[in-house]
């Protein structure tokens, strides 16, 4: 990378951090004089919420993504440096190389965002930054040390191999630390906004945190580091995937296929214990409010979450669709014995997902509710209810995490004494876990609605848990001293594999911008949920339809706006490689068994043939 | 033409785009755009497809307290200061509650006199409330009482005594607070003194 767009970036970031400091600290003064006369400010036509709801949504994606990406490429990194495998090593820089161009387009939308919030909502950004100016300093050193270890980590790469491979390890692990709380100091912002806590008397130190304490703050971290992790390997993912389709050579089209699956294997992997996040939020959200709560769920925004199980069921089939195609395109052999098995999983899904989607009020004209005896179906109406939903959802998610197992089994064979023994264990435990989380929804229908939330599917999710938790060492143990039956051939998967990928990070976009509408939702007419009232004209919230339109407008803006980026950074490759040698094939090393061949795709080597 | 007919129509011209471009553009990079916008277009679609329900936002109510004729009405606006401005129900419930952050406020009208509730609205740290119904040392709440009439709350005294009133009917008790001298007090910070029934603490 030039070191003159480094400096432009370095500089980009400062300016837009120095203005911060100055645009709070003149914020503070102004709330504290209450000299504020304006309390919204408009431009007729385009509508401040709607320009706010755009740079906010770019901002927040992109910062997702520029958050999510250190994590899995530090860890690849460390997979490399543990295993002396330079593949993983290059993987590594390559994802960090997305990061980088990735992080001054965030921090520019970021700025962006900052101006149009204070110009458009003044009497909110004075009452906010009045809470919390204090977190308003403290974020702002945060940037400029991830910006500092960004550019360590970055540039140092190469300077610091060898004997230095520990120190830049270090530095990604410090940008990985500063990233997180980079992320949780404006999530005290958004979730107080959300779920505001009486602030009492104090010093400025004392009131910040407090409102920083607030009870949604703890899950919303929690979730969005998970949900970063997923957006960021899906995106890279699609990346890859636009990459294979674009390849020229034999050799690209093989590293593009690897990166492509590594991409989906993080966006799975992440995608697991997601939903589990999900459900401690809105936990969380009912005992702080249940109005909102009730909002959320049952109320105007109902319909909602039958469009996000539609983008959740549509994304783990293509999840696994992508495993499926891994097993039959790229292990010979391996096609007639998963036909069946793959099959059985297929009907499962798609039966999970069409329960997973049924409302619990069905659209009907006045004929048709008087036949149906009301709005509820007799026989649809009884998947429309939480215990339904819960139940398909966590048997998707043990598919989903067979479908993995699976693939990371095939082609190989089994050579310990015990394997025998242990795969009986796990059908055993599979069968046993299916039952007891279908077992624990049916009886959910007979229980207060109180024990069905906090046992029963606390149970299914901690089922289902147990079967990740035990399978993934097992698995890893049998696989250790496994010998390979059939080769694992990069670049054979179809067109349609590509598509799939960006299918599935188009997906984790829509979701994150139809959830962050359902958050920003549930404050109804409130800037901050009872304490401050949304009087501007925008004090509603716009239809369903509308806010898809919306989102899919901001997703299409995104996609274009990452594929430019990506499409900027990799400019320089074609000066550096010749084509058909897109990555340097080195000399083989033995690699030991356990969870990294699974990340590389179930494979002891993509170059050993 | 409905707002929702021209989004569908928009939907479904997109969607038909991006088939053509599948139909007819060989060049790789457009055509995985034109699969973006066919996702993208049914989706919305999709979602136009449910039903459409906008959250309306409730009409703005304003109070005049000087047109406040009697006990009852002073408790109504209480009532609407405890649910907003005053930001009460952030932490306290009226009646149990699991998630409750402080004191369970239920029948505190009949229990305290107006004028120690005053004091623990104002001076919250002037007399510390413990509960100890249950067993062991008692529970400590997370939240800690701000100063009502001081910033970012900030109530006048009227609405303090508002609230007050509200506590008092809501808790059964009648309400000892006269709508005349809530009435002198203005918005002022002026020492008016508010005739109460006294109540045994």
């Amino acid at each position: 990378m030039p070191s003159g767009r480094g400096s432009l970036i370095l500089g980009l970031v400062i300016v837009v951090g120095a203005l911060f400091v100055l645009s709070a600290v003149a914020m503070a003064q102004s709330g504290a004089e209450k000299a504020m006369s304006v309390e919204y400010r408009d431009i007729p036509g385009l509508g401040s919420r709607n320009i706010i709801w755009v740079i906010a949504q770019q901002h927040l994606l992109l910062a997702g993504f520029v958050l999510g990406v250190p994590i899995f490429a530090w860890v690849c990194e460390l997979v490399g440096w543990k295993t002396k495998d330079p593949r993983y090593d290059k993987l590594a820089k390559e994802f960090t190389k997305l990061l980088t161009s990735a992080y001054a387009t965030t921090a520019l939308f970021g700025g962006i965002l900052l101006f149009l919030l204070i110009g458009f909502y003044p009497k909110l950004m004075a009452y906010l930054t009045d809470i919390f100016f204090p977190s308003f300093i403290v974020y702002c050193i945060l940037f400029l040390l991830e910006t500092a270890t960004l550019y360590l980590y970055w540039y140092g790469w190469d300077a610091m191999q060898g004997n230095k491979k520990g120190f830049h390890l270090v530095l990604g692990f410090l940008l990985n630390i500063f990233a997180f709380f980079i992320m949780i100091v404006p999530n005290a912002w958004a979730t107080f906004q959300a779920s505001p806590v009486v602030i009492a008397e104090g010093t400025a130190i004392e009131k910040a945190w407090a409102a920083t304490w607030n009870p949604t703050w703890w899950p919303v971290n929690i979730h969005r580091l998970i949900a970063n992790v997923v957006l960021g390997g899906f995106i890279c993912g699609a990346y890859a995937g636009i990459r294979y389709l674009l390849a020229g050579s034999r050799e690209e089209r093989e590293h593009y296929d690897w990166m492509g699956y590594v991409g989906n294997f993080i966006g799975v992997f992440g995608m697991l214990p997601l939903p589990f996040a999900g459900y401690w939020l809105m936990r969380e959200i009912y005992q702080y409010n249940q109005q909102m709560g009730i909002t959320l769920m049952g109320g105007f925004l109902a319909w909602l979450f039958i469009l996000q199980a539609m983008l959740i069921g549509v994304l783990f089939l293509g999840a696994n669709y992508y495993f499926w195609m891994g097993i039959t395109h790229r292990i010979p052999g391996a096609e007639h014995q998963y036909r069946k098995p793959i099959l059985a999983m297929l009907i499962v899904l798609m039966v999970c997902l069409g329960v997973w989607m049924t409302p619990h009020s069905l659209v009907a004209s006045l004929e048709e509710a008087r036949k149906m005896g009301g709005t509820h179906h007799p026989l649809l109406g009884v998947f429309g209810v939480m215990s339904a939903k819960m139940t398909v959802s966590n048997l998707m998610i043990l598919v989903t995490f067979m479908s993995f197992i699976m693939y990371w089994r095939a082609g190989k064979q089994e050579t310990a004494t015990w394997a025998r023994l242990a795969k009986a264990v796990m059908g055993a435990l599979l069968i046993l876990a299916g039952i007891a989380v279908i077992i624990l929804g049916v009886w959910g229908y007979f229980v207060p609605a109180i024990i069905r939330i906090n046992y029963f599917s606390v149970a299914q999710v901690l089922i289902v848990l147990f079967i990740m938790l035990t399978f993934t060492p097992l698995t890893a143990l049998l696989m250790k001293s496994a010998k390979t039956t059939a080769e694992m051939i990069w670049g054979q998967m179809p067109v349609r594999a590509g598509y799939c990928l960006v299918s599935n990070a188009v997906m984790v976009i829509l979701l994150m911008s139809l959830m962050g509408y359902a958050r920003s939702s549930s404050r109804v007419h409130w800037h901050i949920y009872g304490v401050m009232r949304d009087t501007s004209e925008y004090a509603y919230s716009p239809a369903l339809g509308y806010a898809a339109a919306f989102m899919s407008l901001n997703t299409f803006v995104f996609c274009l706006l990452v594929a430019f980026i990506f499409w900027v950074a990799t400019m320089g490759d074609k000066g550096k490689h010749e084509p058909g040698k897109p990555i340097s094939r080195s000399e083989p090393v033995d690699v030991p068994g356990g969870m990294a061949p699974a990340m590389a795709g179930g494979a002891p080597r993509v170059h050993e043939r | 033409m409905s707002e929702v007919a021209l989004l569908q129509l928009i939907g479904l011209i997109v969607v038909g785009c991006g088939i053509a471009i599948l139909l007819f553009i060989r060049a790789m990079f457009v055509r995985v755009v034109g699969f973006v916008v066919i996702v993208l277009g049914t989706f919305s679609l999709i979602a136009l497809g449910v039903p459409q329900m906008p959250s309306l936002p409730p009409a703005i109510e304003t109070f005049d307290i000087t047109k406040v004729k009697t006990p009852d009405d002073l408790a109504a606006i209480g009532q609407k200061i405890f649910f907003s401005k005053g930001q009460c129900a952030l932490c306290h419930s009226i009646g149990p509650s699991e998630s409750a952050r402080c004191p369970d406020l239920k029948g505190i009208g009949a229990k305290l006199t107006p004028e120690f509730i005053y004091e623990s609205l104002t001076q919250p740290q002037a007399y510390i409330y413990l509960d100890f119904r249950h067993n062991g040392p008692p529970k400590e709440y997370p939240a800690r009482m701000p100063y009502i009439n001081k910033d970012p709350i900030g109530l006048t005294k009227q609405e303090i005594y508002s609230v007050i009133a509200f506590l008092q009917k809501m808790s059964g008790a009648p309400i000892s607070i006269k709508v005349e001298d809530v009435l002198k007090m203005g918005t002022q910070e002026d020492e008016v003194q508010v005739a109460v029934v006294s109540h045994d603490r």
